[in-house]
């Protein structure tokens, strides 16, 4: 039982960290949270949903699907909305606000272009039980837990180890500095919101398998969101670390406390990390978080 | 072979220059020198692309100077900030491959940095928050120099430096110049910038007021008296 419960914690968890990575990043960047995340994480799951019914009911292939559209509605969102306001030097708030815009745009557009009712995705995979160390634990949550584990590391090596990367981890410290060293500022805000928006597209399709697909799923971006503060907004490897966290506690609070607390928890940790720690477990700077 | 043609900048309401011309030619040292507020950085920073003039103002080898900040790299025109701004949590290896990035590859620039900075060879593994504000200054140029640039504009290399190592950073300079990059060099120390340069300016609250060699502006009475500490 507990086996099974920390299994299924760590594949909550790795999706949490999917979109925590991608809050994260651009966060780093651009000190704002990118609330229109949750549009890509949208797309990915009703991509997968119909690439899983219409298709072929292959996930490996339908998260790829669901990657490359996420990653283009991520482009397209950074590109129509973002960088006008960067270029007109508008104050981070006002970007804030138009992703929390664009995100209750999404939801609103899937009710009116499909429908307002859940999808449960037709794969065999879901039911499908291995017995590991005598516990019976669903495939799809190793699936999951195991590209969710080789995302995050491609993701880390991009960041630690080519040039692109590189570019990215100086205009953390400050865009002008990075600018002012060659680097094309814009064309790599783009690269990182495609890097977020794969993450989150990914993310979609997983959830969508676990949970169904449905209008407001991109509210489960909060839970990301948590796990970027908890781990320190900014930081990588904090988002990770928050989100694993989250997603066993998570886990463990709906099957040993009960499921109607999970969500109590999980706003309370928030709420009690901001008191005592506000700048997380792995973060270091103690700047507005907006 | 670097023409600043009537540039003009206001913050908002704030004037902070007005119709700044001169020129750069290939191969010297011209150092901008004035005081604090005078509009010198503001100056580099247009030039470099970080604040937008009027198109045309800036002109390199007869033609208009790109205005976005890593085309002006790319055209070879580099910016080394006034508070070294070098990236405190990478390496120093990091931080001289992130001046290298228009360029194809690191190494040959590192060899060069590495040798005009043999203390830098020995730290290149250290974060470079670590290192002393002389060494975070030899950083910030030679992670200018990574870009193998044809001009260098140095804003206030001296600053908050001690007496010793300012020299250092001067002789460096010369070095650098000697070595075929044209350097522009914006110095609050007015007596060094005057001594190393070719040909200097003085910037007075947004326009240049004065032109000559730096041999003689060090031998200006105005000059020896607003900036020189008023002894010859």
């Amino acid at each position: 039982m507990f086996v099974q419960q920390l299994i299924t914690g760590l594949s909550v968890g790795s999706i949490y960290a999917l979109m925590a990575v991608g809050y994260s990043l651009i966060y780093s960047l651009l000190n704002f949270t990118n609330f229109a995340h949750s549009a890509s994480v949208l797309i990915g799951a009703y991509a997968g949903y119909y690439y899983i019914t219409l298709v072929v009911d292959n996930p490996i292939t339908a998260a790829l699907c669901s990657l490359v559209l996420g990653a283009i509605l991520a482009a397209l969102i950074e590109r129509i909305t973002y960088q006008p306001l960067l270029d007109k030097g508008a104050r981070r708030i006002y970007l804030l606000i138009a992703g929390l815009g664009i995100s209750i745009i999404g939801e609103n557009l899937i009710v009116v272009l499909i429908d307002g009712r859940f999808h449960a995705y037709k794969t065999a995979l879901s039911s499908m039980p291995v017995s590991i160390f005598g516990a019976s634990i669903g495939v799809i949550d190793l699936i999951i837990l195991l590209a969710s584990a080789v995302a995050l590391l491609l993701v880390q090596f991009l960041i630690q180890k080519t040039k692109v990367g590189l570019a990215i981890r100086g205009a953390a410290f400050d865009l002008t500095t990075a600018s002012i060293m060659g680097i094309n500022v814009r064309r790599l805000i783009l690269i990182v919101f495609i890097i977020a928006g794969s993450l989150a597209g990914l993310s979609g399709v997983f959830l969508g398998i676990k949970y169904t697909a449905y209008p407001t799923m991109g509210n489960l971006t909060n839970k990301a969101f948590i796990s970027a503060v908890v781990g320190g907004l900014g930081s990588l490897p904090g988002a990770v670390v928050g989100a694993l966290i989250l997603g066993v506690l998570e886990t463990m609070i709906s099957a040993y406390v009960s499921s109607a607390m999970r969500n109590l928890f999980a706003y309370a940790l928030l709420i009690v990390i901001l008191l005592i720690r506000p700048w997380g477990l792995m973060g270091k700077s103690m700047e507005d978080k907006a | 072979m670097l023409h600043v043609q009537k540039l003009s900048y206001a913050y908002k309401k704030i004037q902070a220059l007005t119709d700044v011309s001169f020129e750069l030619r290939d191969g010297e040292i011209m150092s901008i020198i004035g005081a604090n507020g005078a509009g010198k950085s503001t100056l580099m920073k247009c030039i470099a692309g970080v604040l937008k003039t009027q198109e045309n103002a800036v002109q390199l080898d007869g033609r208009p100077l790109a205005r976005r900040p890593h085309q002006v790299v790319q055209h070879g025109v580099v910016l080394v900030p006034e508070g070294r701004w070098i990236f405190p949590g990478l390496s120093v290896e990091e931080n001289l491959e992130i001046g290298a990035y228009v360029v194809g590859s690191s190494k040959q620039g590192k060899e060069r940095a590495f040798t005009m900075f043999p203390k830098l060879k020995d730290r290149r593994r250290q974060r470079a928050g670590t290192l002393s504000g002389g060494e975070q200054q030899m950083l910030a140029i030679a992670r200018g120099l990574m870009s193998d640039p044809k001009i260098i504009m140095l804003d206030e290399p001296s600053l908050g430096l001690a007496p010793l190592i300012v020299n250092d950073i001067f002789s460096i300079i010369q070095q650098i110049n000697r070595e075929g990059v044209s350097v522009l060099l914006v110095e609050q120390n007015a007596r060094k910038a005057l001594n190393v340069a070719d040909r200097a300016c003085v910037l007075e609250q947004g326009r240049i007021v004065k032109q000559g060699t730096g041999s003689e502006l060090a031998s200006d009475e105005s000059i020896i008296s607003a900036y020189l500490g008023g002894k010859k």
